[in-house]
């Protein structure tokens, strides 16, 4: 009885393992693309479309198909089409690592792009390193990715810690007697969050701005009322409020509102500037006076920019307030990939990575794209949005193109 | 009569043998076959599931209590790598000396743990188990040591990209054999004995003079020591530790699924859940689409074996097997028994395994 | 200092019968069926995603929707316990369970995502940023409602458990399968009525739930199910009003060291849950001895 299964056993073992090599050795054979001079040109990224940060990585998704459809529809790259291959690495790091090798090298893909967020970029863009591909991406902007020192890493997007300078710069250049007396300062436990309220929490302070609350807490509470109503109780004048998300803000708002408390200045590092998204989580009413940074808007007087926003409204539906920042990130980074290659005159990963350490200045949906020698782009702009009366103004630089005055103090709750 | 009876059975062992001998060497030029580092990918992390799962099984399915925080013993061992070879300036293959150091600190974890939480019942057990996972996870993302949650980077090796993967290959197929070797190890010894004796009936087995606690909190060691090396080499391996994707809770049920699906408690089952589910799973994400497909298949696959195969492949499939030599057995027997009753009756024996 | 406390208090109550609310099911099948369902975190959420619906596309107020989703819930509960749960038997019947609940949950994630996306939506009424100023305290009318309707809820399992024959059955089956059965009763009718009741109860957690999150996801099921199982074995197996306790316990006092370390806070679930178990592991209000493993 024990030898028969014993047997039964080690058939069932070999042949699993047969099999294993066999289906895996088949999906190596899949053919990869472009020898010919007319096939078209294939762009390999792996994004997250399910997961913890699917609403981001579909948004991706979007941003780098608009791109692809755009440039197809003026002849594509090097006269060739572009075609894109995106795989789902499910938010998980073991799958991103799998995606990119299986791109690079079974699907032998001519470019990559990267994926959405810093704890995926960290790990991919070493895989794309230890091949030579050029790594240009817009959703690794933590201090994680650029302590790796990698040469192949250009990051389009701003980079995170500078996010809320412009808010800095304008509490400088207010006089002392207009500056709030006091400000709180809760923070998500978050690499995209947490640096940014540190530093504008360590320059205010130096200006004289007094600091009645600072703690983080943890990035996925299913219910932040605890939190909330701890800073509503030190009746802080301004609110710098760390959040990564929705979801975050609304119930940070929901309590104030609950608790009758409305600072003169509110402004979170993410969530308002989700567009439609956040009005209908917190109410066209509330979101009347709150503030965020942001590289980008929908409202962007670019024409380039505007371009694709009226593009991705044809296609997806919506309005323009739709319109996530990820999205502009992405098409921007087919457009400096594009750029590159386009005065390369050739797919050569390692031509485009000296031309973009080479200081050159390109063009995006975002603005001006420079990048230094450690990937970051430092001719990234950084621009603090209002929302006022229902409509998304950029408010800050106060001397940039475009900028409205910002209308302090912030309005009272209203449903 | 001895000797008839022991000849085939001597025949099974060298088979056996034969067997195990040619599996492994065929591991062993898997890589110079299969170049391609998809494949050396997927076969690396397999293999990682293949440790991990064996070292579950070797407690859970040995002893009956289901453990969902094994992540805590990779986790650690993980993080204890990468901060190893940060402070004490580690890089390159010499990392890979670190990896023992890494399982004995997850054994070390393992001790405390085990005696909290073996105190109590099979399904507190399991809640306690989970509950430590978050525990773990908390740490992780609040103490300065393992970066919060920014994360920590362990050095990357300077291996030749074409043959990148192979070098953690190896190691993960070392690792895999002897784990599985020292399965089998204990489950013929006295120790795998009280253990299973445990799992059936652990109140008798105290009153038969099972010592339990320690018999179950030495396989729990043992299991958090091949688990904490195997987190080691996965860190090493992917380049990056944060504390929600090292402290995983869909790691420790996929691992719960590798070993039910092969079977709970045997010795092949753990392997073979892991050679056939992780790369499916890899390779389905491989196929883009929605990544909701996946999970719905996965759900779905799972609930399959679960309620079709509950004693999972290899004790399912030992059975049909079993039915069948027996139905074989019975027709021989149906024709030889007429030829018996044309002899005289008596000393004929028929061979004893059936 | 003295009035965050307090405040800390009054916010973690009312927190904790919320989460009693979602709990509650979970504890009744846990207690009555052995079986632990880690798929209560994605009910709670199938909960919300179902108010959802009715709130938004058919313009259902919250708590009337609470009428047709708490009786979907409970055909969704049978049908689940009867396809999958039922079957299983033998030895590892523990481990099979677990894992088939998992499995569910991950098909009902898988079928969410398909539906809904991974955008984030929440449930919103007039009521939901609403508070009034009772003893001195600003406190949220939905976390009242939340509130009272744990209570109303607990209550009727209650009563249902004690007054009703159903309800006989339903102890009778808690406290010894085998002789259950011997006395006529239908112990997988009984079994399946159970589970039912326990899911229809998740789907007034969902709504309140989905009410107060500020945005919710497929995803959202995970953070839940950790703070729930902890609830319910520190609880004790079974103690429907013991979960009540246990919640606001819990919820009080993540929300007092909120006070000073919020990273740590959650911590306060698990470590109160360890503490618990080593002095006694049937959990608080549990029977010693009802589940020999």
């Amino acid at each position: 009885m024990r030898s028969l299964s014993h047997r039964a056993r080690f058939m069932a073992l070999g042949a699993t393992v047969a099999l294993g090599a066999a289906l895996v050795a088949a999906c190596s054979s899949s053919n990869g693309s472009s020898s010919a001079n007319k096939s078209p040109i294939v762009i390999g990224t792996s994004l997250s479309l399910t997961g913890d940060f699917s609403a981001d990585g579909q948004a991706f998704k979007r941003g780098y198909e608009l791109w692809a459809s755009d440039v197809n529809a003026k002849g594509g790259l090097l006269g060739r089409k572009v075609k894109l291959e995106i795989l789902n690495d499910n938010s998980s790091p073991t799958q991103v690592d799998t995606n990119y090798t299986d791109l690079i090298t079974v699907k032998h893909v001519d470019l990559t792009f990267g994926p959405f967020s810093s704890l995926l970029t960290a790990p991919a863009a070493q895989v794309a390193h230890r091949y030579g591909y050029a790594f240009v991406e817009g959703a690794g902007g933590s201090g994680l990715v650029f302590s790796e020192k990698l040469p192949n890493v250009f990051d389009v997007a701003l980079p995170v810690v500078n996010s809320l300078d412009p808010f800095i710069n304008w509490m400088k250049s207010l006089p002392a007697s207009q500056r709030p007396a006091t400000a709180a300062y809760p923070s998500a436990d978050d690499p995209f969050a947490s640096p940014q309220v540190a530093k504008t929490q360590a320059t205010l302070e130096s200006l004289g701005i007094k600091t009645v609350y600072s703690k983080v807490f943890p990035e996925e509470v299913p219910d932040y009322l605890p939190n909330a109503n701890l800073v509503a109780s030190k009746k802080p004048d301004m609110v710098v409020l760390g959040s990564t998300d929705v979801p975050t803000v609304s119930s940070f708002m929901h309590a104030f509102q609950q608790q009758h408390f409305n600072p003169k200045i509110f402004i979170a590092t993410a969530g308002p500037d989700q567009g439609g998204a956040f009005v209908s989580a917190v109410g066209a009413g509330n979101a009347n006076g709150m503030m965020v940074p942001n590289a980008w808007f929908p409202g962007f007087q670019k024409a380039s920019s505007m371009k694709m926003v009226n593009e991705y409204v044809q296609k997806y539906g919506g309005s323009a307030s739709d319109v996530n920042a990820d999205v502009a990130e992405a098409y921007s980074v087919g457009e400096v990939v594009a750029q590159a290659v386009d005065h390369n005159k050739s797919l050569s990963n390692s031509k485009i990575i000296s031309y973009l350490h080479s200081g050159v200045t390109l063009d995006s949906v975002e603005g001006p794209v420079m990048f230094n020698a450690l990937g970051e782009n430092v001719k990234a702009i950084a621009f603090v949005f209002q929302w006022q009366n229902g409509q998304y103004v950029q408010v800050l630089p106060t001397n940039a193109q475009g900028s409205k005055s910002i209308v302090v103090p912030k309005p009272n709750w209203s449903g | 009569m001895k000797f008839a009876a022991a000849l085939p059975s001597q025949r099974q062992a060298v088979a056996q043998v034969a067997g195990v001998l040619v599996l492994i060497a065929a591991a062993v030029v898997f890589p110079l076959v299969f170049t391609n580092p998809t494949v050396t990918n997927f076969a690396v992390i397999t293999l990682i599931f293949v440790c991990v799962a064996s070292a579950w099984n070797l407690f859970s399915g040995f002893s009956g209590y289901l453990s969902l925080g094994h992540a805590v013993f990779y986790g650690t061992g993980a993080y204890f790598l990468v901060v190893a070879a940060k402070d004490w300036n580690v890089s390159g293959v010499a990392v890979f000396w670190l990896l023992p150091l890494a399982g004995l600190v997850a054994a070390i974890v393992a001790v405390p743990l085990g005696l909290i939480a073996l105190r109590v019942r099979r399904h507190t057990f399991v809640v306690i188990t989970i509950a430590f996972f978050f525990i773990a996870q908390l740490a992780a993302s609040n103490l300065k040591v393992t970066g919060g949650s920014s994360g920590l980077l362990p050095p990357v090796p300077n291996f030749a990209p074409a043959t990148f993967n192979d070098p953690f290959y190896y190691l993960a197929l070392v690792m895999a054999v002897l784990t599985v070797a020292v399965a089998w190890q204990v489950r013929r010894s006295r120790f795998g004995l009280q253990l299973r004796a445990i799992r059936d009936d652990e109140d008798r087995a105290a009153g038969l003079g099972v010592r339990t606690m320690p018999v179950k909190l030495a396989a729990l060691v043992l299991s958090a020591f091949i688990t904490g090396m195997a987190g080691g080499l996965w860190v090493f391996f992917i380049g990056e530790a944060f504390p929600q994707f090292v402290f995983d809770p869909l790691f420790d049920l996929a691992v719960v699924f590798m070993a039910f699906f092969g079977g709970l408690g045997t010795l092949a089952g753990p392997v073979l859940g892991a050679l056939v589910l992780e790369p499916a799973q890899l390779y389905l994400n491989l196929q883009g689409g929605n990544g909701y497909e996946s999970e719905i298949l996965f759900g779905a696959l799972f609930l399959v074996v679960i309620l079709f195969l509950p004693r999972g492949v290899i004790p399912t499939g030992g059975e049909y097997l079993r039915a069948y030599r027996a139905r074989l057995d019975r027709a021989k027997e149906g024709s030889s028994k007429s030829e018996m009753a044309a002899d005289s009756a008596g000393t004929s024996v028929k061979g004893g395994v059936s | 200092m003295a009035n965050q406390i307090a405040q800390a208090i009054a916010a973690g109550i009312l927190g904790g019968g919320v989460y009693a609310l979602m709990a509650a099911g979970l504890t009744l099948i846990f207690g009555v069926l052995d079986i632990i369902n880690v798929a209560q975190g994605i009910f709670v959420v199938l909960g919300a995603y179902l108010s959802y619906v009715l709130s938004v596309h058919l313009h259902i107020d919250l708590f009337v929707g609470l009428l047709i989703t708490v009786p979907a819930m409970f055909i969704i509960g049978i049908v689940i316990y009867w396809l999958f749960i039922r079957p299983l038997r033998g030895a590892e019947r523990t481990s099979m369970t677990l894992l088939a609940c998992f499995a569910v949950a991950l098909i009902i994630e898988g079928i969410l995502y398909r539906e809904f996306g991974s955008n984030y939506v929440s449930l919103k009424a007039w009521y939901t940023t609403s508070s009034v100023h009772l003893f001195g305290f600003y406190l949220p009318v939905i976390y009242l409602l939340g509130f009272g309707l744990a209570v109303v809820a607990i209550g009727l399992i209650y009563l249902m458990l004690y007054r009703t024959k159903f309800g006989r059955a339903v102890r009778a089956t808690m406290q010894n399968q085998t002789a259950a059965r011997l006395v006529g009763i239908d112990v997988n009718r009984v079994a399946a009525l159970t589970f039912g009741v326990g899911t229809a109860v998740t789907a007034i957690g969902g709504m309140v739930f989905g009410a107060i999150s500020g945005g919710f996801t497929p995803n959202s099921g995970y953070d839940l199910i950790s703070r729930l199982l902890a609830i319910v074995i520190l609880a004790g197996m079974g103690s429907i009003g013991g979960a009540l306790a246990a919640a606001v316990f819990m919820t009080t006092a993540e929300a007092v060291v909120d006070i000073w370390q919020p990273t740590w806070s959650v911590a306060v679930f698990y470590l109160a849950m360890v503490i618990i178990l080593t002095v006694r592991p049937q959990g608080i209000f549990g029977r010693a001895g009802v589940r020999a493993q």
